[in-house]
């Protein structure tokens, strides 16, 4: 049977490669360390991409799922305040405000097979097949539809490392591939085995690799200077294989549309953490009912900001919050003296922040007003931490990774718009499903 | 859960009865008890022979804010969706209730002239209805109303979730993802999150 009989399907094939940044796609797919990945990237267009703030996986996901920034979706952080109090709630997928792409895509009756994607948690149903990862804890509630539980249940389906534990490098990197190999074997059954238009797989290995040895990546003498590597080699040879089966699968030639590669944020290397409701509590903004109090539920009278992981500051407004103490006519001259002190501040001569963000230049949308009033920027090096369990403005921990927010990447075969967001994506696929 | 008054104010066709039934759905399904009351069911009975005289209309919202007044120490939600033109009349049920949110339903008028699900925004500016609220009736904004939606922007299910969501903040109504995780699981994440240095 001819195959001018059916309408061609537009399918869609997304790689989600959590914390890659854009100048180690570039240096690995140049150095030989990535040559599947190489070969992509010749054909196609590789772009540097900003991603939403805070530049983490919880808020950056959301920021692609739904094409839109966090004044829409509503997710500011893996945390928020819970309502009229200083105690942290943990939002989850059912905080989502704005509609999925996948959401669109099946209500016009097409469907998507969705893999390992942060931010899900718990699966609700979609057209198709959801599998959520991080934040992800009990795998019968991390998928949709409940029927292929079993699979993954026989198949040893890993939904993350257990993070708590790779402190201990070796089991890290043992974890680490035997998810990547659970991941792909999973990947192989949803691709054979159901009918979609959108295909997506999220790896976050990488950004799991990054955060505890990102000092590896650059010290040739350092122990697992090799495994990191090594474990780049086997994300290039499954990115490879996926390309090559989408292209068969769709039948078409380079620079084969419909496929997308991307990240969620940047990463670099961490020379000091910098402790953002310290300097807060240091400067007279935030007053805490003991001097040892490590979290900010011991906010005191008289706090005029707090901050909430890892660099959104709050100011403490009377109405809002329980121990409010700003009123509107003093928010200006508080928000000026914050930008100015953080803009000023230093470690042996180098600036500590690249910009401190007011929340309408960041945030636009119906929930924008429940966003941070600002949110701030490090240089590359100073890891920004909400962190009152630190003696210090600075210090260092077990991490060596740090994420960054205007490094991550985007492989599209055609040319993206300019000074590309990550809330452009969405776009780019529902446009080439039309 | 303790009780409070959503106030619905807008001109005709500007979506108080869509949204008001809406949020009535969600609220019940979180395990609240709700009652709305309509402009157009209250002028049917509580209300019954009274015009759209500026008395009158005075009196029917008056009525109706005494009504959630009651329903709202007997913590029920109560949900009033009239139209409700003047602000010191919206001002005063607010004093009354104490535990209330406004919710500014804004719709330019050319976008309800466009609309107009009832024929009445074309029978007004035919003259054949008069004292049209918008048309030939005067309505007031509200100036500091919690909520303000743009129902000729938004869809519904937008408008919805900014309710929802700014009723979540405020504290009137729990956060639907609170309930998602059990106590188990928020020390699972934030164990995880702590060791990711998330948190
Ligand atoms: N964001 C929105 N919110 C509410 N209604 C909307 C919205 N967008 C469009 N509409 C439409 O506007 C109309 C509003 O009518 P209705 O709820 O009866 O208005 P009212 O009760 O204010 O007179 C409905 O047809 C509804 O579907
Ligand atoms: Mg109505």
């Amino acid at each position: 049977m001819s195959p001018f009989w059916r309408k061609k399907k537009q399918q869609v094939c997304v790689i989600g490669l959590d914390g890659v940044p854009y100048t180690l796609v570039k240096r690995f797919t140049e150095d030989g360390t990535m040559p599947a990945l190489a070969e992509i990237v010749r054909a196609g267009h590789l772009s540097k991409m900003c991603v939403t703030l805070p530049e983490i996986s919880a808020v950056s996901w959301p920021s692609f799922m739904t094409g839109k920034n966090p004044g829409w979706h509503s997710i500011f952080g893996f945390t928020d305040l819970k309502p009229n109090s200083y105690s942290l709630r943990f939002p989850s997928f059912g905080d989502l405000r704005a509609p999925t792409i996948w959401d669109k895509i099946g209500e016009r009756r097409k469907r998507s097979v969705v893999i390992n994607q942060p931010s899900t948690y718990p699966a609700r149903p979609i057209e198709g097949v959801l599998i959520s990862g991080f934040v992800a804890i009990s795998l019968c509630k991390a998928v949709h539809p409940p029927s292929i539980l079993p699979k993954l249940e026989q198949d040893g389906y890993i939904i993350d490392i257990d993070t708590t534990r790779a402190k201990d490098h070796a089991y890290l990197t043992g974890e680490l591939v035997k998810t990547l190999d659970s991941r792909e074997r999973i990947t192989n059954y949803f691709w054979e085995n159901e009918d979609w238009d959108f295909f997506e797989v999220v790896v976050t290995g990488t950004d799991r690799l990054h955060h505890y040895l990102w000092d590896a990546l650059d010290n040739e003498t350092h122990p697992y200077h090799k495994m990191f590597l090594d474990y780049y080699r086997r994300v290039d040879a499954f990115v490879g294989r996926m390309y090559s089966r989408f292209r068969k699968l769709t039948d078409t030639a380079d620079p084969t549309p419909g496929f997308f590669i991307l990240s969620d944020h940047g990463f670099t290397g961490v020379r000091q953490e910098f402790y953002l409701n310290n300097w807060l509590k240091k400067e007279g903004f935030l007053k805490l009912q003991t001097p040892d109090a490590d979290s900010i539920e011991a906010i005191a009278e008289g706090t005029r900001a707090f901050a909430l992981d890892p660099s959104r500051i709050y100011l403490n407004m009377v109405g809002k919050h329980p121990k409010g103490s700003v009123k509107p006519e003093d928010v200006r001259p508080i928000l000026t003296d914050i930008k100015a002190g953080l803009s000023e501040l230093s470690l042996d001569g180098e600036r500590i922040m690249q910009h401190v963000f007011e929340r309408d230049a960041v945030y636009d949308g119906p929930f924008a007003s429940q966003g941070p009033d600002l949110v701030a920027v490090s240089n590359y090096g100073f890891d920004i931490k909400g962190s009152l369990k630190q003696p210090k403005l600075f210090g260092r921990s077990v991490l060596t990774g740090m994420h960054t927010w205007d490094d991550a990447f985007l492989w599209s075969a055609h040319k993206p718009p300019e000074n590309l967001n990550i809330t452009d994506v969405a776009g780019m696929i529902m446009q080439h499903m039309e | 859960m303790k009780g409070f008054t959503i106030w619905f104010t807008g001109l005709s066709g500007s979506g108080k009865s869509t949204l008001s039934r809406k949020i009535e759905e969600i609220l019940l399904e979180r395990g609240l008890k709700v009652e709305v009351l309509d402009g157009d069911v209250i002028r049917t009975n509580l209300s019954k022979g009274l015009g759209f005289s500026k008395e009158d209309r005075d009196i029917n919202i008056r009525r109706i804010g005494f009504v959630c007044h009651l329903l709202t120490r007997n913590d029920v939600v109560a949900i009033a969706a009239a139209i409700s033109p003047y602000r010191a009349i919206r001002d005063e049920n607010r004093k009354l209730i104490g535990s209330f949110v406004e919710i500014y339903c804004r719709c330019p008028i050319d976008a309800l002239k466009k609309r107009d699900p009832k024929g009445l925004y074309e029978k007004a500016l035919r003259g054949e209805i008069k004292g049209f609220t918008g048309v030939d009736d005067p309505y007031e904004e509200p100036l500091d109303a919690e909520i303000v939606v743009e129902t000729d922007k938004e869809t519904v299910d937008q408008s919805l979730n900014k309710i929802v969501k700014t009723l979540e903040i405020l504290g009137h109504i729990p956060p639907s993802g609170k309930q998602e995780y059990s106590d188990e699981e928020e020390e699972k994440i934030k164990e995880r999150l702590r060791s990711l240095g998330y948190i």
